[in-house]
Order: C-alpha cells, then structure tokens, then sequence
C-alpha cells in the first residue's frame, strides 16, 4: 500500500467512526425507576426488522412499541425495560438475537419479530426456554400453534379474508371471481390459500385463478384473461407495491368491479400510488384511524405529533401489542416468564386502540375485523 | 460452574458460522479451478429441500437424510457441471445464476411436495433430536448442570464443530495430494496443465461436483438447524452472500475462505451495539476490501510469512507448485 492510499484509508476510517458516533442514539431504553416499590419491574424484548428492505415495517412497530412505553412510564403502574434488537428480515439473525434477548440479557418476555417466517423458528425455541413470546404482525396460519408460550395480537388471513369476501357478495350478489396473486411471497401465497378456501366455502365459481411474482411491473396479461371472463369481483392478494400496480393497470384497461384484498393490500399509499384507480378497494383490517373513538383519536394524535406520520396498522397492532404486555406484567405481579405466560393467556376483553381483544386458549388473538373500502380516495367503513 | 459458562446466545451464533465455513469451503474447491458459481444457493437448497421432504414425509432418519441430501446435490451438481465446462467467467456465473433461480421457481412451484412459498415447517431439529436420543439412553442434562436449551445449543455446536473440522481438514489433505495439485494448475493456466497430460474435464467436474455436494450438505445441516425452510431463504442475495465469504476472505487459500466466514458472520453481532448502522459497515468493508486488497484478506503471500514466523515442524517438505498451505 502507497502513502498516499493508506491515508486514504485513515481518512476513511476516521469518517466511518464519526458517521456512526453521530448516528448511535436510537436506543431509547430510559430506565426511570418508579417511585413506589410495588411496581412490578420487568425486562421486554423487542425483536424488529429495522434494517433492510423491509425495514419501514419495523420502524413503525418500533415507534407503536416506544409510544406505548413512554405512555406506561409515565402511568407508573409497572416498570419496563425496553430492549429494541434488529433482525434484518432473516431468520439466522432473528434466531441469535432471540437467543441474545433469553440468555444474555434475560427479558421477562419478547415481542415480535416483525415476519412470520422469522417467528416460525424464534416461537419453538422461545416455548423451549419458556419464554413467553407475542407476535404484534404475523399474519400466517399455525403462528399461537408453534407452542403455549406463543401469542400474537395480529389477525391473521383466515379471519380478515373471509370477513371482507362476504361483505363484498352481500353487497354486490357475487357470483363468479377471479383470482389473482403473488405466488413468491409467504404473505401473499398464504392470503391465497385462505381465498380458495373461501370461494369453495361460499359457493362462489372461480373463473380463473393467475399468478405474478413480486416486484412484476406489468401484469397485463393477466388482467386480459380476467377481463375476457367477465367476474363480479377479483379476489387479490398481494401487497401494496403490487396491488396498487395492478389496480392502476386494470382499471384502465376497464375493469371496474370491485377488488378484494388481503392484510398486505392495505396501506394508505396504495390511494397515493393508483389515485383514483384504487376507489373499489376492499379490505378488512383490524385498524382504522379514523374510527370515532377516544382511544383511537388520542393515539392518532400523539402518533403524529411524535413522529410526523399516520400510525400505520403495524404501529397499531404494536401499540396495542405493547399495552397488552404490560396488563399481563401488572397481572402477573411478579416478573416472571411462566406467570407473565398464564397472565397473557387470561387476557379478555382488552380495549386498545384495535377494538375488543382477546386469547383464544391457543394464544391466537379474537377480534372482530373491520371492512374497510376505498371511495373518493379515502379509506371508509364498508356497509 | 459450568452451566453459567454456557450461553446458547453465543453457542447460537457459532452454529451459523460453522455452516458458513462449511459454505465458504464449497465455493473455494469451485473457485479453486477457477470456475465462479453463483448457483451455491441452489445447491444448499436442494440439499435442505431433500432431507426436509426425506425426513417429514418419509421418517427417515435425520442423518440419513442429510447424507442423502449431500449424495443427491452432488449428484445433480456434477450433471451442471458437464455442460458448465463449456462456459467461462462471468458466462459460467450467469448460467449458474439462472441454474439457482430455477431450482426456487421450481421450489416455489411444486406446491405439493414443498408447500410453495410458505414453506416446510417442522423439520426435526438437530439439537432437539439429539436431545431426545440422550433422554432415551438415560442421559439427563441435569448430570452435567446444565437446563435443557443448554445442553442442546451445546450439542449442536460440538455435532457442527466435529463435522466443520473434518470438512476442513479433508479438503486441506485434498490440497495437497494429486487432485489438489490439478486443481491449482488448471486455475493457474488450463491450456498449459492440458499439455502437461492433467485431464482437465475430469477435475473441473470433480471440483464443480464436490463444491455443490458441501453446498447441499450444508444447506441440509442448515434445514435441521433452522427446522424451517422456504425457497426465499436461498435467493440470490445467499449466492452472493457465500461467494463474498470467500472473495473477502481470499479465495487463494482456503484460511481465506473460512476467515472471510467466521469474520463476515460474527461482525454483525459483534455491532449489535448501534443497530440499524451495522450493514452500513458490512458494505463499506466490502468497498474498502475490493479497493485495497481485491486478492482477499489473506493470501498465499501473507501465509507464506505466517508459516516462517511458525517454528519449522518434521521433516521440512519442500513445495514448488502452488499450493503453500499445508500445515
């Protein structure tokens, strides 16, 4: 190496370092010890994907979760520590650092991680050490199965898929669909076994079932055939970025019956993406901000004054998620993993900001979705 | 005593990078005859893929279905490189690419045999099994102090390690015997080791064959480590992720190699202090690496001056060719 490269690289090195100096300060973990000592104290682990190309996900789960805290901080009633892990949307990473929270830093209980498939290798080996675990966004079927220990607060597919279809064909007198969706992606895939399972359900006649692969720019073709066969309503499941593509191309190649999506469909910018091609959207969801309710308003409120942005489902499911750990903690009395466990599976009737939450003795959550479509580009209730 | 020592956190961590090392080993033997693949991914997931379905549907048992695994990636590894000979560089990278995609596609497809993208769950568990198998012998991991998840963390760690060292230590003799000797001229120059009688399509399928066996042996050991698989765990980003384990680490020695994946696997554990910036260091290594030392970390040289600084053992072997990393 020349002089000249070598301080090139000191040069490098030394930018690098005053970069991440000036960048370390994400971790909130303020840990005020309250006044009283009746306080339960107790350590939660956070598992998120804060780095990658999901990582908005996690960002929004990570700000639900530290809204929530610093509003319990502040309530007084327990007293938890917050530890935020970043997992990179892989499941090697979710797995060690699941291990990091159990054994080294010895949290009472954890919340995430953010995808289903991180929480299929992270919910055995959390039952395993006995570690009660709730998953605030996994969306898959078999998640509360993976163990007792295992909960999610999240509704999966099966419950929000068939509560939008119905709605839809009561209201429009459905017969015939089309189904179209990713066939790459756990969250789509997953979406469109629950789709099936629901046209066969309902009696309804699908016409044609098509496939694309995510990140697809052009699905013209697909939507020709659907066309060609003329449904009452396209059954769709895919995520936003794609969903918002397809509307946008199918409605201007005139298709104008409605679209029914999955958990993934439902985002604000799929009305900032497709404009006025989105209108005719149907969903259900287990949040919407706009709902007319203290709670809700309250945490819209403070959301936005916090971080500048609409709390998004994922900040919600979190928000809620969070608050239900610590009802369990308060309950539990003690901090310990096995009474926390049996303090979460008691949980019912819980009012967040999601509506009316409990477990079912599997740890799934039981709640009623909300349909929600899409009209003058604004998300309404569904009659 | 010994039951604090153990953390299955860092137990956890050394499991991945014995898999990496096995990894970073396979695509060194395919580098090593100066063919570059981008199918390893492939590989490791057809391996995962084949004990997975060996040991769900067919109760096979896990080792078994490992071996099993390993015999059937190797053997579709050699079918690939038949018509690979044919390719070189960057050509040979593109044909492999596409070779991986395939293999996902048709993972993702086959909706009947690997559930499609939602993928296999359920897969028997390394540790867990062996867990069990020490229960029925009447071996509790109480005897040795230690809870449960311990003692399988513990377990799967020393399985990984005893497999890791003997891979290492196999393809190491390997280096140094006729075949490696092959290898190393055929990377050098391959019109030249053909005039010089070494039959250059026989070896260059036997490192491409070998390379893809290791692969799918360890995505097999990977499957029961994770007990969960889809084809989204072996894209693209994992081909590029086992090829940089050898790039950055040197792809002239195999210390290289397995430097390149203890070190690239452990750093982002080790910055797991500032969190969301800890890639940002991954990618600026890699830019700095390639700028400043784009023959790897280690190299024949720097082995070379590591060897004279260690005392000179038995019999002093003299070595002209190429290959300068025996022990």
């Amino acid at each position: 190496m020349s002089k000249r490269s070598k301080l090139l690289f000191t040069v490098l090195m030394a930018f690098t370092l005053v970069m991440l100096a000036a960048c370390g300060n994400s971790s909130t973990d303020d840990t005020e010890s309250a006044d009283s000592d009746d306080v339960v104290k107790a350590k939660v682990g956070v598992i998120s994907y804060l780095t990658g190309s999901g990582a908005s996900y996690g960002e929004a789960i990570t700000n639900g979760i530290n809204l929530a805290h610093k509003e319990i901080t502040e309530l007084g009633e327990v007293d938890i520590e917050l530890k935020i892990e970043d997992s990179a949307g892989k499941q090697e990473e979710a797995l060690s650092v699941a291990q990091k929270l159990m054994n080294s830093e010895n949290v009472d209980a954890i919340i995430g991680p953010t995808l289903s498939t991180e929480m299929q290798i992270v919910g055995p080996e959390a039952d395993l050490n006995g570690v009660p675990i709730l998953g605030t966004s996994n969306t898959a079927e078999g998640i509360p199965q993976l163990g007792e220990y295992v909960f999610r607060n999240s509704i999966p597919e099966t419950l929000a898929i068939p509560a939008s279809v119905q709605k839809a064909i009561d209201k429009y007198g459905a017969k015939k669909v089309a189904i179209l969706y990713g066939n790459d992606d756990v969250f789509t895939k997953a979406g469109y076994d629950t789709m099936k399972q629901v046209a066969e359900d309902l009696d309804l006649e699908v016409l044609t079932t098509e496939t694309f692969q995510l990140g697809q720019s052009d699905y013209k073709a697909q939507l020709t055939k659907i066309k060609s066969l003329n449904p009452d309503l396209v059954l769709a499941s895919a995520l936003y970025n794609e969903g918002a593509v397809i509307l946008d191309q199918a409605r201007k190649m005139g298709i104008d019956v409605p679209f029914v999506g999955g958990n993934g469909f439902n985002s604000p910018e799929v009305i900032k993406i497709a404009g006025d091609a989105a209108n005719g959207l149907i969903v259900a969801t287990p949040w919407f901000a706009k709902k007319d309710d203290e709670k809700v308003k309250k945490f819209v409120e403070d959301y936005e004054a916090a971080y500048g942005m609409e709390p998004d489902q994922f900040a919600a499911q979190a928000y809620d998620g969070f608050y239900v750990m610590a009802e369990a903690i308060k309950n539990a009395g003690e901090a310990d993993r096995d009474a926390i466990r049996d303090a979460l599976a008691e949980i019912k009737d819980f009012e967040g900001v999601l509506g009316n939450m409990s477990f079912d003795e599997e740890g799934d959550i039981i709640m009623e979705p909300t349909v929600l479509i899409i009209e003058d580009d604004e998300y309404v209730v569904f009659e | 005593m010994l039951g604090e020592l153990i953390n299955p956190y860092y137990l956890q961590v050394s499991s991945f990078i014995l898999i990496n090392i096995i990894l970073a080993v396979s695509i060194y033997i395919t580098l090593g005859t100066g063919q570059l693949s981008l199918g390893h991914a492939g590989f490791m997931s057809i391996g995962a893929y084949t004990t997975a379905i060996l040991t769900l549907n067919y109760n096979m048992p896990l080792v078994l279905g490992v071996i099993i695994a390993a015999i059937v990636t190797g053997i579709v590894g050699t079918l690939i490189g038949i018509p690979a000979l044919r390719l070189q560089g960057v050509y040979l990278a593109i044909a492999t690419l596409g070779f991986g995609e395939v293999v996902r596609v048709l993972f993702i497809n086959w909706d009947g045999l690997t559930n499609g993208a939602i993928g296999l769950s359920g897969i028997p568990h390394l540790g867990r099994e062996i867990f069990n198998l020490s229960k029925s012998m009447g071996i509790e991991p109480d005897m040795f102090g230690l809870k449960n998840n311990q003692f399988i963390s513990l377990a799967v760690f020393f399985v990984l390690l005893i497999i890791t060292i003997s891979v290492i230590w196999f393809f190491v003799r390997q280096n140094n015997s006729r075949i490696g000797r092959a290898f190393s001229a055929i990377k050098m120059d391959e019109e030249a080791s053909e005039a010089m009688g070494i039959n250059i399509t026989y070896y260059k399928v036997l490192a491409f064959g070998q390379g893809a066996m290791l692969a799918g042996f360890a995505g097999a050991l990977y499957a029961h480590l994770m007990a969960y698989i889809s084809p989204s765990d072996f894209d693209y980003h994992r081909a590029v992720e086992i090829l940089i384990f050898s790039i950055f680490g040197g792809s002239e020695v195999i210390w290289g190699s397995i430097f390149g994946a203890v070190f690239l696997s452990a750093m982002p554990e080790f910055l797991r202090f500032i969190n969301e910036y800890r890639f940002m260091i991954y990618g600026a290594l890699l830019v700095l690496m390639m700028a400043f030392r784009p023959q790897g970390i280690i190299d024949v040289n720097m082995m070379n001056r590591f060897k004279r600084l260690m005392p000179k053992k038995r019999g002093e072997k003299k070595h002209g060719t190429g290959n300068k990393e025996d022990q």
